[in-house]
């Protein structure tokens, strides 16, 4: 035997030797024995086959290792849930009743005629009497609380413990839930469980893409001859072969790359998970992560946010036709479109309806009365928000501040800084304003708007608004459009000057005449102003009112642009600014949430707060896990500060934005700016009252003009908000060193409060002109001190 | 290093208010930050200042007493939403982050107290303390000793 076995060996081996001939150099088949090439043969053979069983072992661990990795990272577990902010009820807090209402409202709240138990209330008039509910609050736990509420004139009056009829100084509602995320994920997703989803989901699809899938390890090579058969039958695809596991294997991969060797490592890490998992974990995880849609650049994941984006309903409340229009999906969500191809859709739906009936999974009545109803797809934005951009920017300082691994624990409880009736009044002021505007100017929808709300004080975001439809999760341009801020950059300009209180006051005159600047590449630039005409000597105030842009590039060469450069840094920008002219009039980009920033520490009298969206962490247990403080420093001195809002109040009184006027209640004054980019491309709007700063930006995506100023556009949704949220009136400030004078508008002299054309503006001590303007009216000059006057101007109003 | 000697709680007349501390650093070097003042009057809230603040005031003490000082953090934060011109409040806040070792924080949070405030000169005194103080700690001598001769000006 052993003889004949090297018989048979030899014949292959020499008739290699031949084969050789041609590519073997001479000397080397001259140096080799015949025995020799025999054994170092076998044991090449040995070596390469030992190789290749190495080289595929350490092949499949690696596939296991990255398909575990892939399934494990992407096991779904509870999310996080997001609150907003917890309603503070004591004597004097800003709330109306029908405020009121509508937050128990949104609480779930029943109204009920006997406040017996947890979760309901009655109302009669202004008082309420409720039942608060148990809560769990970052601070500590609360009992549930029976409580009488009691409204005086738009404010709460007293609130009452009914027992014992004591006064309470100071309650809180629980928050209101805004949500649930995965901090972790990028994408959102609605996961389902699967014991929480209609039966006929997984059995439909069972019955229609694999029906062997709880026979079968992973491939199935039956249900490939079953399907290529049924393909013949049909003369199309119908069926494919692969098991639900390896159309899983496949999404965590997505890949258009359809070679022979992806197909073999799919089907080898498909049995891999087979082995691992059982079939309810894997049939779990196959309902959350298959791909069943796009919208622009949002892939759609999962039957669970399928269901909210196709039909705008949770996954429980499908209907069986439903049902098998999503499972219809599996097969190619762009190829079945439902807006392109819904007769293609429901061709197929049909057909899954009838293997549904052939298995068994549902009667045939079932499937002819199911094959009677149209597609009816009612798309929603899906997901588990009604606030996508705000959850956004939660998700985004979760992952900011947070290492992967820190955020993994189950069913965090994250407490935000949101405020729905802040959130309301800006997505209505959206809502409205953009698609009026749209109209009016022809944009046929093009036309996208953004706005942000924050607490001046503390620089916590209350209301984010991303786009025109603001449950709308796609584009968050708060966060991601940079655009051109046009003016909205001058008050930067103007306090890097005001900075230099020995060289620059409000009164400061400034030349509004036409300037040329070259550029090294011989390049000119001459800026000219909004109403094509330049305005001679004007003061430094009046310039920045009427949005001179002359006047300020001329007082920004004078500046440089490192001093400016220095003060945007300051009050919060954290992008490079460019040192060319053009940066003077906002040729710079900014996103709406970084002008947020940059006024912020404006609002707050030249101290800067970061924008702060999560308060504080904490696990489903109850365990603290951590707070973000409010954190202050200042940036400029207050005092400069204080001149610089005296100014930005006049724009809203005299300036650019005197339309306010009209827009907001008697009384509420305020201090903003406007911002216009060249041919009308953007309008902006940033500004603030006492107590809420707002930056609202119009434009259209693709950039092209809108036909809006920033005081046409984007300030009238600004007043809109400010209108409909309570809040304080613009305070005058206590800064040291300011005080407040009457100046003659034009000429920046100094007047009186009794003259004609004379305007309170603040100076920094000893800087206030001292040459007299001649006064037209009747009482004589005076230099009026401090915030004397400028409080009666703002409350005058 | 931080070398800060915390004086425990202070009892107000009445109402209970956050800690109050007193600073004592160990290199004076010839220069004391702040005079050794252990009796030194604790800022009381405005008369003006709503009885929810004050409540919330309470908590934030009763949190600090029992060492949770993020408890107290959380109680003064409320207390600021509440009345954010509260000049006091911020000085409170102020002085929480000093004892949490937080000095840059507690320097821009005495700053915006002073800000709001101009008739109170105890309270600027107090809060020109912290900044000096944090000033020294960080090594800035001279402007430590600018925002000490603030304090002492006021006091005159």
């Amino acid at each position: 035997m052993p003889k004949k076995k090297s018989s048979r060996r030899r014949k292959p081996v020499s008739g290699q030797k031949t084969r050789r001939k041609a590519v073997q150099p001479r000397k080397k088949r001259i140096s080799r024995s015949k025995p020799k090439t025999g054994w170092r043969r076998y044991f090449t053979w040995r070596y390469l086959l030992l190789g290749a069983v190495v080289f595929t072992l350490a092949w499949v661990i690696y596939l296991d290792i990255v398909i575990r990795v892939q399934f494990e990272g992407k096991r779904w577990a509870l999310p996080a849930q997001v609150y907003g902010r917890p309603l503070e009820l004591y004597a004097g807090s800003p709330l109306t009743p029908q405020a009121f209402r509508q937050e128990l409202e949104q609480l779930g709240y029943r109204y009920a005629y006997r406040v017996s138990e947890p979760g309901t209330f009655y109302q009669k008039g202004s008082e309420f009497r409720l039942y608060r509910r148990a809560f769990h609050f970052w601070d500590g736990a609360a009992p549930a609380q029976l409580l009488d509420v009691r409204f005086g004139e738009d404010v709460v009056e007293r609130v009452l413990d009914p027992a014992s009829g004591e006064e309470l100084d100071i309650v809180r509602l629980e928050p209101p839930r805004v949500g649930g995320i995965y901090p972790t994920h990028r994408e959102d997703r609605v996961l389902v469980k699967l014991e929480a989803v209609p039966p006929l989901l997984p059995a439909g699809l069972v019955a229609v893409e694999d029906r062997d899938f709880y026979e079968h390890h992973g491939v199935a090579p039956r249900a490939i001859a079953r399907a290529m058969l049924a393909n013949l039958k049909a003369g199309a695809t119908v069926q494919g072969g692969s098991t639900l596991t390896q159309q899983l294997v496949k999404n965590f991969f997505l890949s258009n790359q359809r070679s022979l060797w992806r197909k073999a490592n799919e089907a080898v890490m498909a049995v891999l998970l087979e082995w691992h998992y059982n079939k309810d974990e894997i049939l779990e995880a196959y309902l959350n992560e298959i791909y069943l849609g796009q919208e622009k650049s949002r892939a759609i994941h999962g039957f669970g946010l399928a269901s909210h984006f196709y039909f705008d309903r949770p996954i429980q409340n499908l209907s069986l036709p439903q049902i098998a229009t999503l499972i219809a999906l599996v097969r190619g969500p762009s190829y079945y479109d439902p807006d392109r191809h819904p007769k293609r859709l429901r061709k197929r739906r049909d057909l899954i309806l009838s293997i549904m009936a052939e298995q068994g999974v549902i009667t045939p009545a079932q499937a002819s009365q199911a094959k009677l109803s149209g597609l009816g797809v009612a798309r929603g934005q899906g997901g588990d928000t009604r606030y996508p951009a705000f959850m956004d920017l939660v998700r985004r300082q979760l992952q900011r501040d947070y290492r992967p691994e820190d955020l993994t624990s189950e069913g965090l409880r994250i407490f935000t800084t949101f405020d729905p009736r802040v959130q309301q009044a800006a997505e209505q002021a959206i809502r409205r304003r953009v698609q009026l505007l749209d109209l009016q100017r022809g944009l046929q929808g093009q036309l996208q708007g953004a706005a942000i709300v924050t607490d001046t004080t503390s620089g916590e975001v209350l209301a984010v608004v991303g786009d025109r439809q603001p449950r709308y999760a796609g584009f968050n341009r708060v966060l991601d459009a940079q655009r051109q801020v046009g003016s909205l950059i001058k008050p930067a300009v103007y306090l890097a000057a005001l900075e230099q209180p020995d060289r620059y006051t409000l009164a400061t005159p400034l030349n509004d005449t036409p300037i040329r600047l070259q550029a090294p590449d011989g390049t000119v630039w001459s800026p000219d102003n909004y109403d094509g005409e330049s305005h001679g000597t004007v003061p430094l105030y009046y310039a920045l009112v009427h949005s001179y842009n002359q006047a300020t590039v001329r007082l920004g060469m004078d500046l440089g642009f490192e001093r400016i450069a220095d003060t945007l840094q300051r009050l919060g920008a954290t992008r490079e600014i460019p040192p060319y002219p053009s940066m003077l009039l906002g040729a710079v980009g900014f996103t709406p949430y970084e002008v947020a920033g940059l006024y912020q520490s404006l609002a707050s009298g030249g101290f800067h707060s970061p924008l702060r969206v999560i308060r504080e962490v904490m696990t489903a247990e109850g365990e603290r896990l951590r707070r973000f403080p409010l954190e202050v420093q200042q940036v400029v001195d207050p005092a400069h500060v204080t001149v610089l809002v005296s100014a930005l109040h006049e724009v809203t009184q005299s300036g650019t934005a005197r339309s306010l006027q009209q827009l907001l209640p008697a009384g509420l004054s305020v201090a903003g700016k406007t911002g216009t980019t060249n041919d009308l491309r953007d309008s902006w709007f940033a500004g603030f009252s006492g107590e809420h700063l707002a930056v609202v930006w119009l434009g259209r995506d693709d950039n092209q003009p809108i036909g809006l100023t920033g005081s046409s556009g984007a300030l009238t949704v600004w007043a809109d908000i400010l209108a409909h949220i309570p809040t304080r009136p613009l305070s005058a400030p206590v800064a040291d060193k300011v005080s407040y004078h009457w100046i003659d508008r034009s000429s920046g002299l100094l007047s009186g409060e009794a003259c004609d054309n004379a305007i309170s503006l603040a100076f920094v001590e000893g800087s206030a002109p001292t040459e007299q303007a001649t006064c037209r009216a009747a009482a004589a000059p005076s230099t009026m001190d401090r915030t004397v006057n400028w409080f009666k101007q703002l409350f005058s109003q | 290093m931080m070398t800060q000697k915390i004086h425990g709680l202070l009892l107000g007349a009445g109402l209970l208010l956050l800690a109050g501390c007193s600073i004592t650093p160990t290199q004076p070097e010839g220069f004391e930050v702040e005079p050794a003042a252990p009796d030194q009057p604790q800022i009381r809230p405005d008369p003006q200042t709503s009885k929810a603040a004050l409540a919330l005031l309470g908590k934030a003490r009763a949190a600090a007493q029992e060492g949770n000082l993020t408890v107290a953090e959380a109680q003064l934060e409320r207390a600021v939403r509440i009345e954010p011109q509260n000049a006091v409040l911020w000085h409170y806040m102020a002085k929480l982050r000093l004892h949490q070792g937080q000095l840059s924080q507690a320097a821009g949070l005495a700053a915006k107290s002073n800000s709001l405030d101009r008739d109170n000169m105890q309270l600027q005194a107090d809060n020109w303390r912290i900044i000096a103080h944090v000033r020294y700690q960080k090594g800035d001598k001279a402007g430590a000793q600018a925002a000490q001769r603030r304090a002492e000006e006021l006091l005159k």
